[in-house]
């Protein structure tokens, strides 16, 4: 995790650790794959079986389809983490010339 | 991998859709008939990419918590430079209006300083400034005497035969038509017309020699003006006028704005 550099002049937020968004796709395809396997013999368990399965196959699109939203609406990662962190540079070193260049106009002696 | 150069959330969406088509595969051969499965190597192979996947995701996941953190402050930095911006442009604006006071003061400072100059070229006296000044305001031509009511005929500018009497009417008589008249009879006019000594003449003694426009105080009391050609001096009548005139001057002005003042009261 990286350290944010505590400059002087710019406020420093206290860094709350944001949790990562849980997205569990396995344990659907694992369902699925044992009712498969399960193969039942006599005929009305099996219908019920298959009945479960494409359940549980819409499930697994279902789960598919929101996690494909959930990522969507996260915030933040418009970039690689790279150009997330120049952005941010270049950030911060606009902040320092602007902050620089209105205490240098306010203490000039005229 | 070449996925680096693209944003996180291409990755994770290129992840999900990965372990979407790995466990297709891995249901699809579970559920084929035997002829048509694959070896258990390839489903091996499969499972262990379908676990990678999701190793995968929660990795990018991670990251994507860490960019969150990140965004957070950037938003807060931005709110920052915004308000450093907003700052700059109100120095900015109060510069300019300072500038431009200055440059104002500035130009009318040199302006003043430029009369000063000038004024320190010709220096006249005060107390001739005074007497002059006297002079004008004492026939009541500059403003109206303070026990002036409605229906006074005097005036508060100098009426027809002021004007007639001045430098201006003398020399322009002969084009009009009118005589030149005689200054004596025009005194004896005025000796006669006047009901009240002169309370306005206050001023004693002559003008000091500078003066160039040759005006001299009479004994009696009056100004007179003293002719360039006609030789002599008229005398201008600086105490208040009788009726007698007043009508003559409403008839026989033709200007509206000798007519409008006998309108105005």
């Amino acid at each position: 995790m990286e350290v944010v550099e505590t400059k002087p002049q710019i406020t420093n937020i206290p860094e709350t650790k944001i949790q990562p968004v849980e997205i569990e796709i396995l344990p659907v395809v694992y369902d699925i794959i044992r009712s498969v396997e399960k193969d039942p013999i006599d005929n009305t368990a099996k219908q019920k079986e298959s009945a479960e399965c494409s359940q549980k196959v819409l499930e697994l699109q279902r789960t598919l389809e929101a996690s494909r939203n959930t990522i969507r609406k996260l915030q933040g990662i418009e970039h690689s983490k790279e150009e997330q962190l120049r952005r941010l540079e270049s950030l911060r070193k606009q902040l320092a010339l602007k902050q620089q260049l209105i205490k240098k106009y306010k203490n000039v002696q005229f | 991998m070449s996925s680096y150069h693209l944003s996180t959330r291409e990755r994770l969406l290129a992840i999900v859709n990965d372990i979407e088509i790995v466990a297709k595969e891995l249901i699809e051969n579970t559920i084929a008939p035997k002829a048509q499965k694959m070896s258990s190597a390839d489903h091996a192979q499969l499972v262990e990419l379908l676990v990678l996947k999701d190793k995968e995701l929660k990795s990018t996941l991670q990251l994507a918590a860490e960019q969150a953190g990140i965004e957070k402050n950037m938003d807060a930095l931005r709110e920052q430079v915004r308000k450093q911006d907003e700052e700059i442009n109100q120095l900015q604006k109060q510069l300019k209006e300072a500038e431009q006071i200055l440059a104002t003061s500035i130009f009318q400072a040199r302006q003043k300083l430029a009369s000063i100059a000038k004024a320190n070229k010709r220096p006249v006296s005060s107390e001739e400034l005074i007497k002059f000044a006297h002079r004008i305001s004492a026939s009541h031509a500059i403003c109206a005497p303070l026990t002036w009511q409605q229906g006074d005929l005097r005036r508060p500018y100098p009426t027809d035969i002021e004007m007639r009497l001045g430098l201006l009417g003398k020399s322009d008589l002969n084009i009009n038509g009118h005589n030149l008249q005689h200054p004596s009879s025009l005194n004896e006019m005025h000796r006669n017309a006047s009901a009240v000594t002169g309370t306005a003449g206050g001023a004693g003694g002559e003008i000091p020699a500078s003066a160039p426009n040759q005006f001299a105080w009479h004994p009696s009391g009056e100004l007179h003006m003293s002719m360039g050609s006609g030789g002599g001096s008229v005398s201008l009548d600086t105490r208040a006028h009788k009726d007698a005139s007043q009508d003559d001057v409403e008839v026989m002005s033709t200007e509206s704005s000798s007519s409008s003042s006998s309108d105005s009261q």
